[in-house]
């Protein structure tokens, strides 16, 4: 018994240590299951992984593409808004410039039909002075005209009798006898 | 008695053909702590292959990503469609960790069940997967949980603490005793996995040297996979949860 024990000790004492080196032994260092799992795993592995990576890589590549055409159709639109405000801002200036002038004449024309009102009113302004002052003229003359004729009848009234119109009969007929004479 | 030493004589016919060899590691004696040399030096490996297969593909980058690229830029876009579903707003920045954590357990895993690693040998222990060492699985769970109480105490402040006493201040031990069992869950769930994969697969060719270990070791390629997307996953998970708010 104590035979079994001893060798069941023995178990426990490995006589492979000691220093480093190969392990030749095939069995031992199980060489060949190891290469066949390698062998399975390298042959199934190999489709499905290239598989997924050859998906990846096409899925890449649409995105790529995908982006690309993206972005040339971004492009080809930028190009298009890009012509268009520029005619758009050519159209603003011309719109401004043709604006300007329109507006300039405008005023001219607003300014001169102003002034032409103004000289229109300032004459007919003038003219109605003119026309008061006239009229103011005329009354004041009529009504001076009016006194003094009212002066003379009254002085004729006051002062006709029959001496003052020999005398001036007399004065008269001496008149017209001078200008008889002048005339001859 | 006849029968125990023919039994014994078996056993060792069987030992010599290949060994089972659990515990037992390569020491390295640096400053004051003893490292297991093969986990090392398998994390290495694995680093290298990472950082060195990351710099091709990288080198030359297209806008038509070629085989290389392509595949990196694949295996970028799972993670970050991982980290999306799960984190949510905001996921960008964990996107980094969550992929170092998912590639660097993925890669562990697969190169422990693929490489014949048995063929280097060591003076004491073997190589195998890193994340079969209890020590890596911890160093990948620790910073997942320093990584989920920064992602919450940035995000809320000390409001963050809040959530220990909700739904109900009687569940706080609970949820306190919750974020200590995390990390223990996330590290014992790799380490398990991967141990028992590996040790399934050493004893069955132990045993029967060919062919009836390869569907296990399909099995084995399986676990390890979805394994690192589980650690991936729940990290990104806890981050996510730390981070959004129940207000």
């Amino acid at each position: 018994m104590k035979n079994v024990t001893d060798s069941f000790v023995s178990l426990g004492h490995w006589p492979s240590a000691g220093s480093f080196g190969f392990n030749t032994d095939i069995l031992a260092t199980n060489p060949i299951n190891l290469s066949v799992v390698l062998g399975v795993l390298i042959f199934f592995g190999k489709g499905v992984l290239s598989d997924l990576l050859d998906n990846r890589k096409q899925r890449i590549l649409s995105t790529i593409r995908n982006s690309e055409e993206l972005r040339e159709g971004a492009i080809e639109k930028l190009e298009k808004a890009k012509a268009r405000l520029r005619k758009a801002k050519m159209e603003a200036d011309e719109f401004r410039v043709n604006g300007y002038s329109e507006i300039e004449r405008e005023k001219r024309n607003l300014i001169n039909s102003t002034y032409q009102n103004l000289e229109r009113l300032e004459n007919s302004k003038n003219e109605t002075i003119q026309f008061e002052q006239q009229r103011a003229i005329n009354q004041v003359r009529q009504r001076v005209f009016q006194q003094a004729l009212q002066g003379a009848l009254a002085t004729l009234n006051s002062c006709l009798n029959n001496e003052l119109h020999l005398r001036t009969i007399r004065a008269n007929i001496g008149m017209l006898g001078a200008m008889k004479e002048i005339n001859d | 008695m006849n029968v125990l030493p023919c039994s014994i004589n078996t056993l060792k016919g069987l030992y010599d053909i290949s060994g089972v060899e659990v515990g037992q590691h390569f020491y390295w004696q640096i400053g004051g702590f003893q490292v297991h040399a093969q986990v090392l030096i398998t994390s290495w490996f694995v680093i290298a292959i990472l950082l060195g297969s990351a710099t091709i593909a990288v080198r030359n980058p297209q806008t038509i990503p070629t085989d290389g690229q392509n595949f990196f830029e694949y295996v970028l876009e799972f993670i970050r469609d991982l980290s999306k579903t799960q984190i949510g707003e905001g996921y960008g920045p964990w996107v980094p960790f969550i992929g170092t954590m998912f590639l660097f357990i993925f890669v562990s895993n697969w190169s422990g069940a693929l490489l014949p690693w048995k063929i280097i040998q060591l003076p004491h222990g073997e190589l195998a997967a890193p994340t079969n060492d209890i020590n890596t699985t911890v160093a990948l769970a620790l910073p997942t949980s320093v990584a989920y109480f920064y992602a919450g105490l940035t995000k809320k402040g000390l409001g963050y603490f809040g959530k220990y006493i909700q739904p109900t201040p009687i569940l706080l031990p609970i949820n306190i005793l919750e974020d200590f069992t995390k990390p223990l869950s996330l590290s014992f769930r790799l380490f398990g996995n991967i141990l028992a994969d590996e040790l399934v697969v050493v004893v069955l060719v132990s045993l029967v040297p060919s062919v009836v270990p390869i569907p296990v070791m399909f099995l084995g390629l399986f676990t390890s996979g979805i394994q690192a997307l589980i650690f991936a996953t729940l990290a990104a998970a806890y981050i996510g949860e730390s981070m959004e708010g129940h207000h």
